[in-house]
């Protein structure tokens, strides 16, 4: 609940007509002001506390969206010890509650991987096949989710999503567009998706006011290149090829944008995802295409304004 | 008199920003990028003066599988997927592309789909053209093979599959394309049978068209009989 996604997932939620009362846990504190919602500032490691507090609580609806993007927020040894513990904690957690329902997870289109001759528009049914680090991370999230759900007999919807991106969203991809200098693939310049975090948020509010039980692609309409998104916010572009990749990921990592392996994967052999199935098992579909994503992330505004959230009496409760 | 001089404003934008000369693009969701097909079809046309017949038979909106004949080396699905795109207004994709950097992602780029039943199936679901070409044989006139896992795609999808009959001379830019009737599986069957007996019969018809066609005609006889095979 405390970083950007995670803030606006529970502003929804407050908002929501179905949700009573909404507890949240984080290391960090709410970036939005939230009205109702309980916020506990706990670490990833105080499995007891969050056990305590999740049981405690008792909730209908469960939203795990407590992942750490290799790169984002911390390092990869970091990003997958607080993903593990966090993941362990909460889902545990679930486990536990009488009257949970339903839990809603955070995962990503690179559990699909992307191999030689992956195929180039993952479907829901594609097998997971993950090629990196984060991946990995997500892939196991979800299948810790999935023997929980069975052991206990509760809906668990998997939102894979597309690379999340916004104007505050810490994002290595995010934050590598927005160099000045941008390195980019000169054999491949693969074709990319991402989603914005509106987009992203609004599809745990319905996957949660459904109960999904099973994954669903979140992914925007559209594609762009590397060489294109960096023509578009203006920036000069590099073609990279080979060995020079090495170097780029060491420069970039001093100037502050650090390249995970995932994202090095995404410049080379692309990440798009099929997101027909949204609309049907959400309800929803992204509102903005991958292009009004990527000219978003150029439009930096130093002031954000946020409207007014009305948050009606519910009956659900629910932990974000 | 007075006279007044115009700021050239333009010039003086391009020089604080060059990159603002460069056009905003994107691809589309498979990857293609009409802006690179449009860029590479003065190419095609320098190569390949394309002849297209049968287009009405063919669904204005909703997916469809297409499947061409294919000689060695003559990438008659390049300019198939690409005449045909021309004459429908509707993107048509092409199966075969490889997976290999910078061939494969070039393409991808103009269309280029990889060879699996779950990739094909993807794009007919999303109501695309999808072009497929038969196993490549070096006779002109003869139709290869028909992989039935692939139009096993169009099955599931539950889209209408058509036969197109292609002829290039090799010297030559003489091109056709001939897409005929919707082929209707003549047994209604519930298993893999549909698929395999679906495959065939896209290959006889294909090959049906191919004997109509007539062979080669560059206007030298001589090379008409060497394309002959």
């Amino acid at each position: 609940m405390g970083g950007e996604l995670g803030s606006l997932v529970a502003a929804m939620l407050e908002a929501e007509p179905w949700v009573g009362s909404l507890v949240g846990i984080d290391v960090d504190p709410p970036r939005r002001r939230l009205r109702t919602a309980e916020f506990h500032l706990l670490q990833p490691s105080q499995r007891d506390r969050i056990v305590d507090v999740v049981t405690s609580f008792n909730p209908h609806v469960l939203i795990n969206i407590s992942v750490w993007e290799p790169d984002a927020r911390a390092g990869l040894s970091h990003a997958r010890q607080f993903t593990a513990d966090a993941t362990t904690a909460v889902v545990g957690a679930a486990a536990e509650c009488p009257a949970l329902e339903a839990m809603v997870v955070r995962s990503g289109i690179e559990v699909y991987g992307r191999e030689r001759n992956a195929p180039t528009r993952p479907t829901e049914a594609a097998p997971l096949r993950p090629t990196s680090e984060y991946g990995k991370m997500l892939a196991d999230v979800e299948r810790q989710a999935r023997e929980v759900g069975r052991r206990v007999g509760i809906a668990v919807g998997k939102l894979r999503l597309a690379p999340v991106l916004g104007k505050h969203v810490p994002s290595p991809l995010g934050r590598l567009l927005r160099q000045p200098v941008v390195p980019y693939s000169a054999l491949a310049d693969a074709p990319f998706a991402v989603v914005e975090d509106g987009d992203a948020a609004r599809a745990f509010v319905a996957a949660a006011a459904r109960r999904l039980d099973e994954p669903v692609n979140v992914v925007a309409p559209g594609a762009i290149t590397a060489l294109q998104a960096t023509v578009r916010g203006r920036r000069i572009p590099v073609p990279v090829v080979g060995p020079e990749w090495g170097l780029t990921r060491r420069l970039s990592h001093l100037v502050g944008a650090p390249i995970p392996d995932h994202v090095i994967e995404l410049l080379h052999r692309g990440r798009l995802a099929d997101g027909s199935r949204a609309p049907e098992l959400l309800g929803l579909s992204p509102r903005l295409t991958t292009p009004e994503v990527i000219d978003h992330l150029y439009t930096w505004e130093s002031v954000v304004r946020i409207g007014k959230v009305h948050s009606p009496a519910g009956a659900a409760r629910g932990v974000a | 008199m007075a006279q007044v001089v115009e700021f050239p404003k333009r010039a003086v934008e391009v020089l604080r920003d060059p990159m603002s000369l460069l056009p905003a693009h994107a691809v589309d969701d498979w990857g293609r990028d009409p802006q690179l097909v449009r860029a590479v079809e003065p190419l095609l046309r320098l190569r390949w003066d394309v002849s297209v017949g049968g287009v009405h038979h063919l669904p204005t909106k909703g997916g469809a599988l297409l499947v061409c004949n294919s000689r060695r080396w003559a990438q008659h699905h390049l300019f198939a997927a690409w005449a045909l795109g021309e004459a429908t207004g509707r993107p048509v994709r092409f199966v075969g592309r490889p997976d290999i950097a910078p061939v494969g992602a070039f393409m991808r780029r103009v269309g280029g789909l990889l060879a699996r039943p779950d990739e094909v199936l993807g794009a007919l679901r999303n109501h695309q053209l999808v072009l497929l070409p038969a196993t490549s044989t070096t006779h002109p006139r003869h139709a290869g093979d028909v992989s039935h896992q692939l139009v096993g795609a169009a099955v599931v999808a539950g889209v209408p599959v058509f036969p197109v009959a292609t002829m290039s001379s090799t010297v030559g830019r003489v091109a056709r394309a001939e897409v005929g009737a919707q082929v209707r599986p003549r047994h209604k069957r519930k298993g893999p049978l549909a698929e395999v007996e679906l495959a065939e019969q896209v290959q006889h018809h294909i090959q049906r068209m191919l004997d109509g066609l007539g062979g080669t005609q560059t206007g030298v006889a001589p090379i008409d009989w060497l394309t002959e095979g």
